[in-house]
């Protein structure tokens, strides 16, 4: 049992030897934190993000998810009192000081937030084009093409493609949520960030959504955050545990591949939330 | 609260409680259907103290102002000065309706963009200018509007040498209508949802492609609706442009000319000698609530057009 356990620690601390079906990775965090005024709200958290498969965030509300998902895309950049520090590198390139603009880095890491949020002044077709208009790109051809292939992507193509000139909130919300997905792979990233993509949605929209993951990931890494334990269990090929700490901060407990996680974790608490026993 | 008690007592309790409970609701529910009664009827006694003089004013209004509106002359006429063998004889206020839509257009061509800019960058900044800038502008929003005249005049006619003109009279007006743009333009941009602007920057757009993409189209009912307020406020106001229009007799569009406007019509007007002129004035008036409230009429219009559109 011991020796089991010991085995288990080594392989996870001896990550590159582990798993020789394990990628090169995407993005990679260096003992990431992020605090608002001073005071943290998530910290600790060291994994690696692998091109291709889809890594979710999990864990109980205010136990940071939010937080360090946005950090990965600089979106705290325009929160006063946010402070990140530790390391988020893409490609290895260090996102916050390397060679690269903040622009460019949002390009490349594209994000779904928990709510839909279509531009509502503008029309199916405006929405999913909209990010290659705002970088300037002025093509009919190429943003036609955009279109259709992100709204295939996001399997909006049949019920939108004869009214791409309807204003988008007309959508359900479901579609909605697509078409904000459709939005972002348009720029063609290299990471999708999801921030609990289907918690305003219902059952339906929600599989809907799940459905397309497995399609997604051939031709971007997700990182999804969900507080949806069979979600995560479903869609996800690796995993991030974050609790809150006694300072109500949250830090990562585990990472490893969602089946470690949840069938053998080796931190007793990851074991009792994803038992549902709190959170 | 029962459910507990049904709980711990015995079945008969429970009911003798249910019982007392419904009594005291029942008392509960008399004395408020009282004081309902009574605020209803306050409300209404407000209400008819509310519509009694504005009833009466368009009474007034339509009545006195009906009779002098059907003519064409009124429209199409400069002012004559009635003389003793033509009293009746007053012409029309051709000079005064172009010179007030003379007025209000140079006046919105200089307010309207520089006030909607300065309020999305209001709404967007936390910067010192800008808190010096809203306190400003909510300064001269309360600032008595033959303030606007005075500083016209010495400013424009005088120092400027431009002289007694439209564009003098719509400079002032424009300064009166800024604070209005501003800040109706800053809360409208305030209400667009910060989730729209992260999810355009999360795009890969630059903040001011932000502003100008995302937030400005998801604000402009609010906007608009700021502008078209300030033209109304505007159309109306007689000190602004007392001091520096001149009060022309001609019909003309040009910025430079002498203009007349339709609420200095009605002052002139009203202090007449002549009855005929003093009768004209309602005239006046209800052309000029008119032009108001089909300006208003048509923003709330466009207003839930757009909105039913998304
Ligand atoms: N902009 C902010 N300013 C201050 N505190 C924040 C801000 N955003 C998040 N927090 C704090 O960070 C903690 C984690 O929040 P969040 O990342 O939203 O958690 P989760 O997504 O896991 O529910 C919370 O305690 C929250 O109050
Ligand atoms: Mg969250």
């Amino acid at each position: 049992m011991d020796q089991e356990f010991m085995a288990q620690v080594e392989t996870k601390v001896a990550a590159p030897t582990e798993a020789p079906e394990r990628g090169t990775a995407a993005m990679q965090l260096k003992n990431v934190a992020v605090s608002f005024h001073g005071r943290t709200a998530v910290r600790d958290c060291t994994f690696d993000v692998t091109k291709n498969r889809v890594t979710s965030l999990i864990g109980p509300s205010g136990s940071g998810k939010t937080t360090l998902l946005r950090a990965l895309n600089r979106l705290h950049d325009l929160t006063p009192g946010a402070k990140v520090s530790g390391q988020i590198l893409l490609e290895g390139t260090d996102i916050y000081r390397g060679d690269i603009t903040v622009t460019e880095l949002r390009t490349r890491v594209g994000m779904v937030f928990q709510r839909p949020n279509p531009f509502p002044t503008m029309s199916i077709y405006e929405n999913a084009v909209s990010g290659l208009r705002f970088n300037g790109v002025k093509k009919k051809a190429i943003l036609d093409e955009a279109a259709e292939t992100s709204l295939k992507s996001a399997a909006l193509w049949d019920s939108v493609q004869n009214r791409l000139k309807v204003a988008a909130s007309n959508l359900s919300g479901g579609e909605q949520q697509r078409l904000c997905i459709a939005r972002a792979l348009a720029m063609d990233p290299e990471v999708l960030l999801m921030d609990e993509p289907t918690s305003a949605l219902d059952p339906i929209a929600t599989l809907k959504i799940e459905g397309l993951m497995t399609e997604l990931k051939k031709r971007v890494t997700v990182i999804i955050v969900t507080h949806n334990m069979q979600q995560a269990a479903r869609i996800s090929d690796d995993c991030a545990f974050l609790l809150m700490g006694e300072d109500r901060a949250g830090e990562l407990i585990e990472f490893d591949t969602t089946e470690k996680i949840f069938n053998n974790p080796i931190d007793p608490r990851t074991l009792d939330y994803t038992l549902g026993r709190f959170g | 609260m029962s459910n507990m008690i049904e709980l711990e007592e015995p079945e008969a309790t429970g009911h003798q409680m249910r019982d007392e409970i419904r009594t005291i609701s029942d008392r509960v529910r008399r004395r408020r259907q009282l004081r309902s009664k009574i605020m209803v009827t306050l409300c209404a006694i407000a209400l008819s103290i509310t519509a009694v003089p504005l009833f009466l004013l368009l009474y007034q209004l339509f009545n006195r102002g009906l009779p002098v509106v059907l003519h064409t002359g009124f429209y199409t006429q400069l002012p004559q000065t009635p003389t003793l063998i033509t009293p009746n004889a007053t012409g029309g206020v051709s000079n005064a309706i172009i010179g007030t839509l003379v007025l209000s257009l140079y006046a919105s061509i200089m307010a309207i963009p520089i006030g909607v800019l300065v309020g999305i960058y209001l709404a967007e900044s936390d910067s010192k200018l800008a808190t010096s800038l809203r306190v400003i502008s909510q300064t001269m929003a309360g600032a008595p509007s033959i303030l606007m005249g005075l500083f016209a005049f010495s400013f424009v006619v005088r120092d400027l040498h431009i002289g007694f003109s439209a564009l003098a009279g719509s400079f002032a007006l424009a300064v009166l209508m800024l604070p209005v743009i501003i800040i109706s333009s800053e809360i409208a941009v305030r209400g667009v949802p910060n989730t729209l602007r992260e999810a355009g920057l999360a795009l890969g757009a630059k903040p001011h492609k932000v502003s100008m993409k995302i937030v400005l189209p998801a604000a402009v009912t609010g906007i608009v609706t700021g502008i078209i307020l300030a033209i109304s406020r505007a159309i109306g106001e007689t000190a602004p442009v007392l001091l520096v229009i001149g009060g022309g007799y001609i019909n003309s569009w040009k910025p430079l000319d002498p203009v007349a406007a339709l609420p200095l019509s009605i002052y002139e007007n009203a202090k007449s000698e002549w009855p005929s002129l003093r009768t004209e004035v309602w005239g006046i008036a209800l052309v000029l609530v008119v032009f108001v409230f089909v300006l208003s009429l048509s923003a709330r219009i466009w207003a839930s057009r757009k909105q039913q559109a998304r």
